[in-house]
């Protein structure tokens, strides 16, 4: 738990070995480069980026840096080293597990789930068929993000959505991207699901439809990030279908899924909402007037039927909860900036 | 008496060097055929399963007879470790363990390294290609390995013990 300062998102205070999650994924050259810088950038890489032809370069938390051919960290991008195109076949021969045939869907999406929850993105020439894409050929950019998991962000804001009544209000997470948001879901997720002693709170069965295999992380279908002990994933499924498979199969307590916004999946949510059961999605948005004017999704919020939304931003950080919105009259709960 | 004893030596010593070579030339098309079988096992794994390589290296070498099962279990182990070998290399350092301890000729050695450049580096339809190509190369070898050991393996096992005997003759 993150005693300082629950609101925002810190990365663990204690050793931070995140990396070394990723370096067997790496080419034997680029691995002992990276495995050589110090402790201070290691805990501070986000993305590692190989483009073809082009310098390798580190993405920290606010700014990016190259490495020189000798693994020095550099910002000269005349001594960076540059990837190879004998690197970037073995990078995706070795983020693929050798396995290229096992990954058809994921090429399609344009990216892979790597053992840990980290994925790997993927960029090249699209090869259609009928009008769809089939896979990708000439590989040309691979993205590796880390994603690192930050237990206890939700603490403050959980107690905001306890009905009281052993269950949860129905909630929306909003944010713009790279706030957070997913990080925030998944660790409401791990505590809905294990329970919250201290709140009085039983766990629920949660069932999570993870779309992009983000939310869980899963390699393989097991899930690589702590989602809870009550929590049955449907990984790389459809949200819309998956809500329905999961109303179905698993009779969960709560459903949680990831950026809701197209006509299907608000649809599938409606079904969810009339079966009685608490959903807790996200949805990309400044505020909730941004919210409102959304086609699909605002006709939900104008209903009524949402009872919480949590609304995310940068204003202190990555991760600031600024503010918190009771559902049925509209008004800030008076959670600013915590 | 003790003439006789020689005698008789050098003849079992000569018969069972034949039997020896005749035995290789009846191992190679029996090794080409469970090579064989595992490829098709390893497709179906690939082509039905999606398996994972290594997992799939490591399925088919269980299921395989001992002689065979040392390249897909040793390749397998080698992409497990993730020490960062592509699959075609891990493959070529497992060919090197097996190939040694097998009756195999180097037409087979070079159908198994066309196969290993391939290895998990394409879509499925892609890698059943492959496979199909090398199970069709690998049953012309045994066709010609077929006919070969025939002829020879008769031979050999006759050879062994006239030569045996042509010694004794020329020594007695």
């Amino acid at each position: 738990m993150n005693s300082t300062d629950p609101g925002r998102l810190i990365p663990g205070q204690s050793e931070d070995n995140t990396i070394n999650e990723i370096l067997p994924v790496l080419p034997g050259n680029i691995r002992s480069m990276i495995a050589a810088l110090s402790r201070s950038i290691l805990e501070k890489v986000k993305e590692i980026r190989f483009r073809q032809g082009k310098p390798l370069v580190l993405g920290l938390s606010t700014w990016d840096i190259f490495l020189s051919v000798e693994g020095r960290p550099t910002q000269q991008v005349d001594e960076a080293y540059r990837v190879t195109p004998a690197d970037m076949e073995r990078l995706i021969q070795l983020i693929s597990g050798s396995s290229l045939y096992a990954f058809e869907e994921e090429f399609r999406n344009g990216f892979i789930t790597l053992p840990g929850g980290h994925r790997a993105g993927i960029t090249g020439k699209a090869v259609l068929e009928g009008g769809k894409v089939r896979t990708l050929k000439y590989l040309s950019s691979c993205n590796i993000r880390i994603s690192r998991e930050i237990n206890g962000v939700a603490s403050r804001v959980l107690p905001y959505l306890l009905d009281g009544d052993g269950g949860i209000f129905h909630t929306i997470l909003v944010s713009p991207p790279c706030c957070g948001k997913t990080t925030m879901l998944r660790d409401m997720v791990r505590q809905i699901s294990n329970g919250i002693p201290e709140l009085g709170f039983t766990g629920l069965t949660v069932g999570v439809v993870d779309e992009r295999s983000e939310i869980a992380g899963c390699y393989k279908g097991i899930p690589q990030r702590d989602v809870g002990i009550r929590t049955d994933v449907l990984d790389g499924c459809p949200k819309a279908e998956g809500m329905m498979m999961l109303l179905r199969s698993m009779s969960p307590r709560v459903i949680a899924a990831d950026e809701i916004g197209r006509r299907e999946d608000v649809d599938a949510l409606e079904e969810v909402l009339n079966a009685g059961i608490k959903v807790l999605i996200t949805a990309h948005g400044k505020n909730l007037t941004e919210l409102v004017e959304r086609p699909a999704l605002g006709q939900i919020i104008r209903s009524k039927m949402i009872e919480r939304f949590v609304i995310l931003g940068r204003s202190r950080g990555v991760g600031t909860v600024e503010d918190i919105i009771d559902g049925k009259n509209m008004r800030s709960m008076g959670v600013r900036k915590c | 008496m003790l003439k006789m004893v020689g005698a008789t030596l050098v003849v079992l010593a000569g018969g069972l060097s034949g039997l020896v070579v005749a035995g290789n030339y009846s191992r190679r098309p029996r090794e080409l055929r469970s090579l064989r079988s595992a490829l098709q096992m390893l497709e179906t794994e690939i082509a039905y399963g999606a398996t994972y390589l290594p997992e799939a290296l490591g399925q088919v070498s269980r299921r395989c007879d001992k002689t065979t099962a040392v390249l897909f279990s040793e390749a397998a182990e080698e992409l497990s470790s993730m020490s960062g070998v592509t699959a075609s290399e891990a493959w070529e350092k497992a060919l090197g363990k097996y190939y040694p301890a097998t009756a195999l000729n180097s037409h087979d050695l070079s159908i198994l390294h066309n196969l290993g450049a391939s290895l998990g580096i394409s879509d499925r339809e892609d890698q059943v290609k492959h496979l199909r190509l090398a199970m069709e190369q690998i049953d012309a070898e045994t066709a010609c390995a077929e006919d070969e050991a025939a002829r020879n393996a008769k031979l050999w096992s006759y050879l062994g013990f006239l030569g045996g005997l042509l010694i004794v003759l020329l020594l007695y």
